[in-house]
């Protein structure tokens, strides 16, 4: 998979969490939102039209007030009574002309206790009364002021005045006819109307009664609308409207039909007709309301007995609530849409940032694999991509270490074998001519008529031809090939045994040797003289590098191989407190011939030998020193017999 | 006293002469394992003092030899390559000494006088 793969389908994963979070977020809010938006409109506006009603409600009353006080007024003038009594008919058809006309009363008129009626139309005769007057008969049995709303029938509508029997007359409009039988014109009108009583010395002589024709009429329901709704409108309508019907058909109303004129003459749905004039309750909620849909009120009108006779009606357009309902939600979906363009946004911008030094690595790791062991991971990032980055170079660098070590090795391995090779040949052509010298300067020495400065001479010579012996042999043993004889071995013992055999050059020195033997240690199966020369090698040095009053420290431990195999073994590490090894020195100490001894004093051969033992028997060893604070030897060697041992060294 | 000294060089057989001379010892020198072959059906040494290298026939082949011509007159194998495999072959071969080379003269004297004089006898 290319790092571009990955980054995209990283990216991908990345984004679609991020929309998926916010879009189940987004639905969540958005329906529980819309359900409390809906929940909290209704409820505001249900209470609201529930007030609005109430307001309408006084507004009906107040009117049915002013024409029980104009009456009431009217009648208590101090001769009226008198007047009334007199048939002072022309006076009085005057005075009800007055009060009619100041307080908007559509009809007025007296009905005296024995059955005369004068009204404003009739211009001053009393006459027979023709029609029920249920007001007048309302004063007359309870001997106290009545006010209300009452049905007038057409013949006493038309008894007060002919043209207000015209006015109430309203044909039903022909989508809200009934079946054939029932009558489709209402010919009653609704009224709002009062009746107080004329007293004379203590006895009623008669009833002052007079009211409005609510049919057709537009006082209330307009005063509704300009006081309760402050003739709001909404795209052109109205957003209050009110009506007050008579039972449930409209006789005053300022909802608009859909040509534009007020809808005198329809009716109300049957639901709401059902619940507020056959049940007597209020209706408040959505309704349809001619041709739209209003919240709405209604609740019934009852007349002076009690009857319901009509509705009154306030409602608001539901358009402007589902618009204003409609504009918050596309709100919501506005700023949910915004969050996942947000949350896309985000997921390229995190994964840009939390991929680049990723993706980096990824091409960082393909160099090595290429073998750079300098690969750009770029600049390293605060948080754990930073730590992944720096781990990374630090397994790159510890490869590196590797790699060069195990190089080192090679070459090691390689100088040896050479060098080897050329010990070989050079020792068995070098070893005869030197038997040679050997023998005949000791012979000539032998000879008692030397004369001092031959005898001195020929001193030389045997002395010089034992150190190219030493050398010689040295370089054999060097690169002979050398079988093993391995047996097991407790290491310590071998440690203390070689340890014993240095004492007493170390003690003249002045170099105390200690030893730490490790516990537990396993047995180890060695050739244990070839392991004890390498260790006498190593102890040797260092107390040729240690002063006097420094120390050697021996350590054994149970340790695993530096290798990559990391096997189990044993470590037995020698410290001491000498010269150190220079720096420069330090990756030569185990050629053949390196020495920094004096000439003479050492053959260059002791570490190369004990690496070569070493190496047979599988272990490795290891230095590190600074310059004048000491040295540090570590010899590691395998608990089981790897094959190591089955190999010799070159030939 | 008769030691056969058999090497491929010369100076190594010289120097042995020299050396056994010295100590009044009779010494019979040969520069190879065949010519030492030959001379044992005329001579018959009380000890042996042979290379192990040589070319055409090594110390190995003539110790056999030695076993057949002149059995139980020891032997002892030089060396200038004293491996570990070497000793132990020449060893097993029934050398009773592997001298090292090189040598001096006293460490020869020596190492004959140990075969042929050992310790107590």
């Amino acid at each position: 998979m290319s790092a571009k793969k990955i980054f995209h389908s990283t990216t991908f994963k990345l984004i679609t969490s991020f929309l998926g979070a916010t879009l189940l977020q987004s639905i969540l809010f958005l329906s529980l939102g819309a359900n409390l938006l809906n929940q909290v409109m209704r409820a505001e506006t249900e209470n609201r039209i529930r007030m609005d009603l109430n307001a309408a409600r006084e507004i009906y009353s107040a009117n049915i007030a002013a024409v029980r006080g104009s009456l009431f007024y009217t009648a208590l003038a101090p001769d009226f009574a008198s007047m009334v009594e007199d048939r002072n008919g022309q006076e009085l058809s005057d005075i009800l002309s007055m009060v009619a006309r100041s307080a908007g009363l559509d009809f007025i008129g007296i009905q005296t206790a024995d059955g005369k009626v004068l009204n404003a139309k009739m211009g001053g005769d009393f006459r027979p009364e023709e029609s029920e007057n249920s007001i007048a008969e309302q004063v007359f049995g309870r001997m106290v002021p009545v006010a209300g709303t009452v049905l007038a029938d057409r013949a006493f509508l038309s008894a007060q005045d002919p043209g207000l029997a015209e006015r109430a007359r309203i044909k039903i409009l022909p989508d809200y006819e009934k079946a054939a039988e029932e009558k489709n014109i209402l010919s009653a009108g609704l009224v709002i109307a009062a009746g107080v009583p004329v007293l004379r010395e203590g006895r009623v002589i008669a009833v002052l009664y007079g009211g409005m024709l609510v049919n057709r009429g537009i006082t209330i329901v307009d005063t509704v609308k300009d006081t309760v709704f402050q003739n709001e409108t909404y795209k052109g309508s109205s957003v209050g409207t009110a009506t007050i019907f008579l039972n449930d058909v409209r006789v005053s109303t300022n909802v608009m039909t859909a040509e534009a004129v007020r809808a005198v003459g329809t009716r109300v749905s049957p639901e709401v007709r059902d619940r507020v004039l056959s049940k007597g309750g209020r209706w408040i909620g959505e309704a349809f309301v001619v041709n739209d849909w209003y919240i709405t009120a209604y609740e019934p009108i009852e007349d002076l007995d009690g009857k319901k006779v009509g509705m009154l009606y306030v409602g608001v357009l539901e358009q402007k609530y589902n618009d204003i309902r409609r504009k918050i939600l596309s709100i919501f979906v506005l700023i949910t849409l915004a969050g996942m363009a947000l949350a896309v946004g985000l997921g390229i911008i995190l994964s840009r940032r939390i991929l680049s030094p990723i993706v980096r690595l990824i091409r960082a790791s393909r160099q090595v694999s290429d073998g750079s062991l300098t690969p750009d991971i770029g600049p390293l990032a605060g948080d754990e991509i930073g730590v992944l980055q720096s781990t990374f170079m630090d397994m790159v660098r510890e490869m590196g270490r590797r790699r060069s070590e195990s190089e080192t090795r090679l070459l090691q391995s390689e100088k040896q074998a050479s060098v080897g090779r050329l010990a070989a040949g050079v020792a068995h052509e070098i070893n005869n001519p030197l038997t040679g010298v050997l023998t005949y300067t000791h012979m000539l020495l032998r000879r008692k008529d030397l004369s001092d400065d031959m005898r001195s001479d020929l001193q030389v010579v045997a002395e010089s031809t034992e150190r190219v012996r030493k050398i010689v042999k040295g370089l054999l043993d060097f690169s002979r090939q050398t079988r093993l004889d391995p047996e097991p071995t407790e290491i310590n013992r071998v440690v203390a045994s070689t340890i014993q055999l240095v004492e007493n050059q170390a003690l003249l020195k002045g170099i105390a040797i200690r030893f730490h033997p490790g516990e537990n240690l396993p047995v180890l199966i060695l050739d244990r003289s070839q392991i004890r020369s390498v260790f006498l090698n190593i102890i040797i040095n260092a107390i040729d590098a240690t002063d006097p009053g420094g120390s050697i420290t021996i350590y054994t431990a149970s340790a695993l191989s530096v290798s990559e195999s990391e096997q189990t073994g044993v470590e037995i590490t020698i410290a001491d407190t000498g010269c150190g090894i220079p720096a420069e020195h330090l990756d030569k100490i185990f050629d053949p011939f390196f020495t920094t001894k004096e000439v003479g004093q050492g053959t260059g051969l002791g570490l190369a030998v004990s690496y070569g033992i070493v190496k047979r028997h599988g272990g490795t060893i290891r230095v590190q020193s600074e310059k004048g604070r000491g040295t540090r030897f570590f010899v590691w060697l395998p608990v089981k017999e790897g094959t190591a041992f089955a190999v010799g060294a070159e030939e | 006293m008769k030691v056969m000294v058999v090497d491929d060089e010369k100076i190594v057989l010289d120097s042995c002469r020299k050396v056994f001379s010295a100590e009044g010892w009779e010494v019979i020198v040969e520069p190879s394992a065949d010519s030492a072959i030959e001379a044992l059906t005329t001579v018959r040494p009380s000890l042996f003092l042979i290379d192990m290298k040589m070319p055409v026939h090594d110390g190995m082949y003539l110790m056999d030899r030695i076993k057949e011509k002149a059995p139980g007159v020891p032997v002892i194998v030089m060396s200038g390559y004293h491996t570990r495999e070497a000793i132990e072959e020449s060893k097993k071969k029934g050398a009773v000494l592997f001298l090292m080379k090189p040598f001096t003269p006293d460490e020869l004297v020596e190492a004959v006088r140990q075969v042929l004089e050992p310790k107590g006898a």
